[in-house]
């Protein structure tokens, strides 16, 4: 399937494309357009007036777990408080691991050559990100 | 952040019902967070980058899922006095937070070392919140942050204050 979202990625919409690839669609294939520029077939997200956005005074990240269905998955419901943080900073959830998440993607965005090899990267890191969050709860402990 | 006299802004004019007041005063808090500047009944400013514009994009969003009305702008002031006042307005406010911030903390100074811990902390955390809508590198930023590294640096078992 294609996705679109707007170039010039940042977490949430990092987020949303490894959530996608990962629990969806592990073919999908993503464009970046503006939100007028939509190509036919392909289903927007984290772009204004798209159904995967900000709803709620969600981000895209959590409105994407819900729709999906995949908000009874503990650690990736961290993950969205974590992404909430990183995207939106209105302290609705405690979660340290934001500040450092949104410094480092933006730098990513600043040396990377294309949104494709961003996502490639953020893939990486939020495959780490959840693994660190299952053993976490798991243990109640984070992981050595 | 860090930019000096911006050319372009990103404007959000919006128009929500007066009932339920609950979205209006959601959204006015969140106007309030971003640090924007205020032109008008209904319509609000900040210096264009992408990541206020996306800012403004998302209050847009949660004006019109309650019902609203929200159209951005971006805009380019044609008169620099004119904006120079509109920055001179952000740039007192932002100072007259980070002074506030200086103040706690000088006033902390007393309290005792657990009381001084939770202050560092929750002024660190102000600050960081500040800086965040702080477009102008107000000069004021640096007393504040040196005012809470004291605080922090007051430990009287090692460095008598």
């Amino acid at each position: 399937m294609k996705w679109a979202t707007r170039p010039d990625v940042h977490v949430d919409r990092a987020a949303c494309a490894w959530l996608i690839r990962r629990f969806v669609d592990p073919d999908a294939e993503f464009v970046f357009s503006d939100p007028a520029a939509v190509p036919a077939g392909a289903t927007p997200f984290d772009m204004r007036g798209a159904a995967l956005g900000h709803h709620q005074g969600q981000c895209s990240f959590e409105t994407a777990l819900a729709s999906f269905g995949l908000d009874d998955d503990p650690a990736l419901e961290e993950i969205g408080r974590i992404v909430h943080e990183a995207d939106l900073a209105d302290e609705r959830y405690d979660a340290p691991a934001a500040a450092g998440l949104d410094v480092l993607i933006r730098g990513l965005t600043l040396t990377s050559g294309s949104d494709h090899d961003t996502l490639t990267i953020t893939g990486r890191l939020f495959d780490g990100l959840y693994e660190h969050t299952r053993r976490q709860l798991m243990t109640g402990r984070p992981p050595a | 952040m860090g930019m000096s006299q911006p050319e372009d802004w990103v404007l959000l004019a919006y128009r929500l019902p007066r009932v339920p007041s609950t979205p209006r005063s959601a959204v006015w808090r969140k106007l309030k967070r971003l640090g924007v500047a205020w032109l008008g009944d209904g319509l609000v400013a900040l210096p264009a980058d992408p990541r206020t514009r996306e800012q403004l994009e998302w209050v847009a969003e949660d004006v019109t899922d309650h019902g609203g009305e929200a159209i951005l702008w971006l805009g380019r002031p044609l008169g620099a006095s004119a904006i120079s006042a509109v920055v001179s307005r952000m740039t007192a406010a932002i100072a007259a937070e980070y002074d506030a911030v200086a103040a706690e903390a000088a006033a902390m100074r007393i309290a005792d070392a657990a009381a001084r811990r939770r202050a560092v902390a929750r002024l660190r955390r102000e600050l960081h919140r500040i800086q965040g809508r702080d477009f102008f590198t107000c000069p004021q930023r640096e007393a504040a942050r040196r005012a809470v590294e004291h605080l922090a640096a007051a430990d009287p078992a090692r460095t008598p204050a």
